[in-house]
Formats: structure tokens, C-alpha cells, sequence
């Protein structure tokens, strides 16, 4: 029995589980059939601990997970279901601020964005001009 | 000071990624009960946007606003906020004093004319033409109206701004008054609390430069996402009101079981705050799961509500039965309940009861 399945199986305490599978997979239809999937903020609902546990429990992980190290941690990681995705963003202080399960090819936050790739051929350019990769012989091993 | 950079060259330079802004917004969205997919918009509007000028100006205040923004988080994610404003007048913070002080806001409002925030903690006295309070020889009355005069917006930051809080409670002997009675001309958004909620405070702000207008606001000028429900409505202890289990004393059988605090005074019914969900040092606790009744401090007149451990009103019905009858009725009983709280409020307020020491053991609800 797959978490899903134990999920679903489940008495009324799986049913916030099961409400939110039902929207996650009607989310996956529509990415699908049209490219455009959507989003769930878990931090709006009322889930108690164990309600996310036992979602997380039912998703699973996939073979994708990705850390940010930007103002405080992140975990990213995409779910045994491809296209969902769990987001997770905390503060520096480890709390998390903001929970969300991403129906989507690839999360936004992971992508790179224009203006820092922009930013990124500069500072490379200035790199270079400036010698600043020049090594001399022997001090590389 | 300089505001004429983009957010998002600015903190590039500083080794800020776009990341960090799509991680910022998301926070924000999720603070302000935006959906999820608003994120990416407000990410590339913060990075457009110019930094946003803010003169704090502070009265008859206790400092507690300015220390509840400051030091509620560690930095980084909710610290981003002082990366999006420039602070450039607020006397507890600022190094300069006396006239390079005073000459900062004068300069912040002439290079941001039409287009810098207000933000004020504090009541401001206008008894005996407001001689009560003033900072550089400049009563709390004169600088308001002078800072206010350009400004795109005023946010009245505490219960002392939003209402008048502690100076204006009775007898009120400086004439306190809140911010929204003396300015009538711009926009006033309130973010009441004693001290406000800080992600409160920082997403209002954020909403503001990010959207550049005022949020949706309730008709006491609080904003939704944050006041919008009752601490009762969204508090843990809620079922055990519904069952009818309440604390009769602070070490009964009731309080150990955690049950609901409402005969102690409780004034989650009629206080309309985020405290039950956002709660506070970094997510810890807030007063009623420390076992505390709720005081009621973003609400209006909250001083003079009757006494901090009056209960509003006993209840008179079998709350089971009528929660049940709620529940059939969409909520009714609910509302008949939060009528006549407010209505016994309103009655408190209008004859000031003095707390005893009486109502620190619970004396007659009536």
C-alpha cells in the first residue's frame, strides 16, 4: 500500500489528508492537459502537525531535492508524484515562514532569475578582465 | 537616504538575490492570506520598486512598538523589510540629535514630497493647546501636523496611535487623542496592539511599497489579513468553549486541563488580532497559551473594558446546545454571542470600572 493509498484508507482524521490530495491531483490534471498547474499555501490552513506529517508521509519523496541557503534556509524537494513539489522556506532562526506544496515543472526558486544572470555575466567578465582566475603554474594540484 | 535605485539593483550590489526576494514574497503572501501564486508578482514589483522613505515619529509612547519590530527575529527573511525602507527619521534609533535630528526629517520631507510613509507610535496630547509632550521645543500636535502634510500615508502604529491607549484611558488628563482624529486628509492605516504584532507591522509596510496602496482595511482602519477574525474564533482552546469547559480560577482542575479561559476575563471574543496564529517570540507562545487571558490590547478604549479578569458576560445558555444550533444555523449563536460581548463591552467602557484586587481572584461577572 502506497502512502497515498494509506492515506485515503484512512478514518476521518486522514480527511484533511485526502481533501488536499484530491486538490493536489486535480492541480496535476491541469498541468497536464493546459502547462499550468498552481499552488497550495499550507501555512493557511488549519493543519496541525500530525496532518502535515501525514501528507508528507503520503507524497513521499522523489529523486529531486534541492537546499537554499538564501536569508535563511529552504528545502525544495519533488515529491514520489513528478510535478509536485513541497517548498519549504524558514527564517534564520529555523522556523518555518512559508509551506507550500507547487504543482509545477520546476519551482520558481529554483530556476535562476534574468537580473541575476545578467549580474552573474558581469561579475564573471570583471573576473576575468581583472585576471582574477590567473594561476600560476604549480599552484593549482 | 538615496531612494532613486531600484530595490532589486540595490540589494543586488549587496549580494542579494532575486531568490531572496521570491522567498520574501512568498513569506509575505502567505502573511497577508494572498495566494500562493502572488508571490512571483510581488517578487518583480519589490525588485522595481524604489526604496521607500519613512519618517517614525514617536509621542506619548513606551518605546514597546519600536522594540516589538526590532527585536522579535532573528535577521535575515523578516529583516528584509529594513533592506525596502529607509529609515530616515526616528528618534530611539537614530545617531544624530538636537537640530541635525530635527533638520533629517526636514530634509527626508522635502526630497520625498507626496511620496514618503508616516509612521507614528504614541497618542498625541491636545489639552491646553498640547503643551503635555513635545520633542526639540516642537509639540507632539505641531510636528504631527507639520510631517503629515506631504505624506502619502500615515500608519498609526500601538493602541496609543490607532485609539489613544493608556494616555487616553480615563480620566485621559492630557487629552489624548489617536492618530486618525487629527489627520483627516490621508490615508491613516492602524495597527493596533500592546505592542502591535511586528509581521503585522513589516507586511503592511511591504504591502504598501510593494502594491503602492493601502491593503484592505476593516472599519477601524486595521488591515484584514491580520484583524480580520477574533482571537476566540482562531484560538486552540476554541473547542472547549464549545463544549462549555471553562477555568474558574488560575490553579483550578480547569486552568491545569487547559480549558478555556473566558470566565477569567478572557477578551479573545472581542478582539480582533492574529496573536492565536502568529503568536509571538518567534512563534513561541502568545498570552492565553501561556494560561493568561486575552486583555483586549488592539482594541479601542481596551484600559477601561471593565477590569483585565471581569469575564465579558457568564454565559447564559448552555453553550453546547447553542453552538450546535450554530452550527445549523450558519454561525448565528456565534454572532448573538459576539453582539452581546460587544454590547457589555460598550457598558464597561461608558461606566470605567477600576480593576481591584478582587478581580484578580474573580469577583461577579454581572
Amino acid at each position: 500500500m502506497t502512502g497515498c493509498e494509506a492515506a485515503l484508507a484512512g478514518g476521518p482524521e486522514q480527511s484533511f489528508t485526502a481533501s488536499l490530495l484530491g486538490e493536489i491531483a486535480h492541480l496535476l490534471g491541469q498541468l497536464a492537459a493546459s502547462g499550468t498547474g498552481g499552488a497550495i499555501d499550507l501555512r493557511s490552513l488549519p493543519l496541525q502537525a500530525a496532518d502535515r506529517e501525514a501528507l508528507e508521509r503520503a507524497l513521499g519523496r522523489g529523486e529531486v531535492e534541492a537546499r537554499l541557503t538564501t536569508a535563511g534556509g529552504s528545502e525544495v524537494f519533488e515529491t514520489t508524484y513528478p510535478g509536485v513539489w513541497w517548498v519549504r522556506h524558514r527564517g534564520a532562526d529555523g522556523r518555518i515562514s512559508s509551506e507550500t506544496i507547487e504543482v509545477t515543472l520546476i519551482p520558481e526558486i529554483l530556476k535562476t532569475h534574468a537580473d541575476d544572470l545578467a549580474g552573474a555575466r558581469g561579475r564573471l567578465a570583471e573576473a576575468i578582465e581583472n585576471r582574477l582566475f590567473e594561476f600560476q603554474a604549480g599552484e593549482v594540484e | 537616504m538615496k531612494t532613486d535605485l531600484r530595490l532589486g539593483d540595490m540589494l543586488q550590489a549587496r549580494g542579494v538575490s532575486r531568490r531572496a526576494f521570491l522567498k520574501y514574497s512568498s513569506y509575505l503572501a502567505s502573511l497577508l492570506a494572498l495566494p500562493p501564486s502572488a508571490a512571483p508578482v510581488m517578487a518583480a514589483a519589490l525588485a522595481n520598486a524604489k526604496r521607500q522613505s519613512v519618517i517614525w515619529l514617536s509621542f506619548q509612547e513606551c518605546t514597546g512598538c519600536t522594540e516589538s519590530l526590532t527585536r522579535s527575529h532573528s535577521p535575515n527573511l523578516e529583516d528584509l523589510i529594513f533592506d525596502f525602507i529607509s529609515l530616515d527619521y526616528h528618534h530611539t534609533l537614530q545617531a544624530a540629535a538636537g537640530d541635525a535630528a530635527e533638520h533629517a526629517r526636514e530634509a527626508a520631507m522635502a526630497a520625498n514630497k507626496g511620496k514618503y510613509i508616516v509612521v507614528v507610535d504614541g497618542s498625541v496630547p491636545v489639552k491646553d493647546g498640547g503643551i503635555y509632550s513635545a520633542i526639540a521645543g516642537i509639540s507632539n500636535l505641531d510636528m504631527l501636523q507639520e510631517t503629515v502634510k506631504d505624506a502619502m500615508a500615515v500608519v498609526a502604529v500601538g493602541t496609543c496611535a490607532a485609539y489613544g491607549g493608556l494616555p487616553g484611558a480615563n480620566p485621559n488628563p492630557t487629552g489624548a487623542v489617536a492618530i486618525s482624529t487629527l489627520v483627516t486628509d490621508k490615508p491613516v492605516i492602524n495597527i493596533p496592539g500592546c505592542p502591535p504584532i511586528p509581521e503585522a507591522m513589516a507586511a503592511t509596510l511591504a504591502h504598501v511599497i510593494t502594491f503602492g496602496k493601502l491593503p484592505e482595511l476593516d472599519n477601524l482602519g486595521r488591515p484584514k489579513a491580520f484583524f480580520g477574525v477574533s482571537i476566540h474564533d482562531r484560538c486552540y482552546r476554541r473547542p472547549f468553549y464549545d463544549k462549555g469547559e471553562f477555568a474558574e480560577s488560575f490553579d483550578d482542575e480547569g486552568a491545569k486541563q487547559g480549558w478555556c479561559l473566558y470566565k477569567l476575563g478572557c477578551k479573545g471574543p472581542v478582539t480582533n488580532n492574529a496573536c492565536a496564529t502568529l503568536k509571538w517570540n518567534s512563534g513561541t507562545s502568545f498570552p492565553i497559551q501561556s494560561g493568561h487571558p486575552c486583555l483586549g490590547c488592539s482594541e479601542p478604549k481596551f484600559w477601561d473594558m471593565g477590569g483585565f479578569y471581569k469575564a465579558l458576560s457568564e454565559p447564559m445558555v448552555d453553550i453546547p446546545k447553542m453552538v450546535g444550533a450554530a452550527a445549523l444555523a450558519g454561525g448565528v449563536a456565534g454572532v448573538a454571542t459576539g453582539l452581546l460581548n460587544r454590547s457589555k463591552k460598550a457598558k464597561a467602557v461608558k461606566s470605567h470600572q477600576k480593576v481591584t484586587v478582587d478581580d484578580l481572584t474573580k469577583g461577579d461577572a454581572s
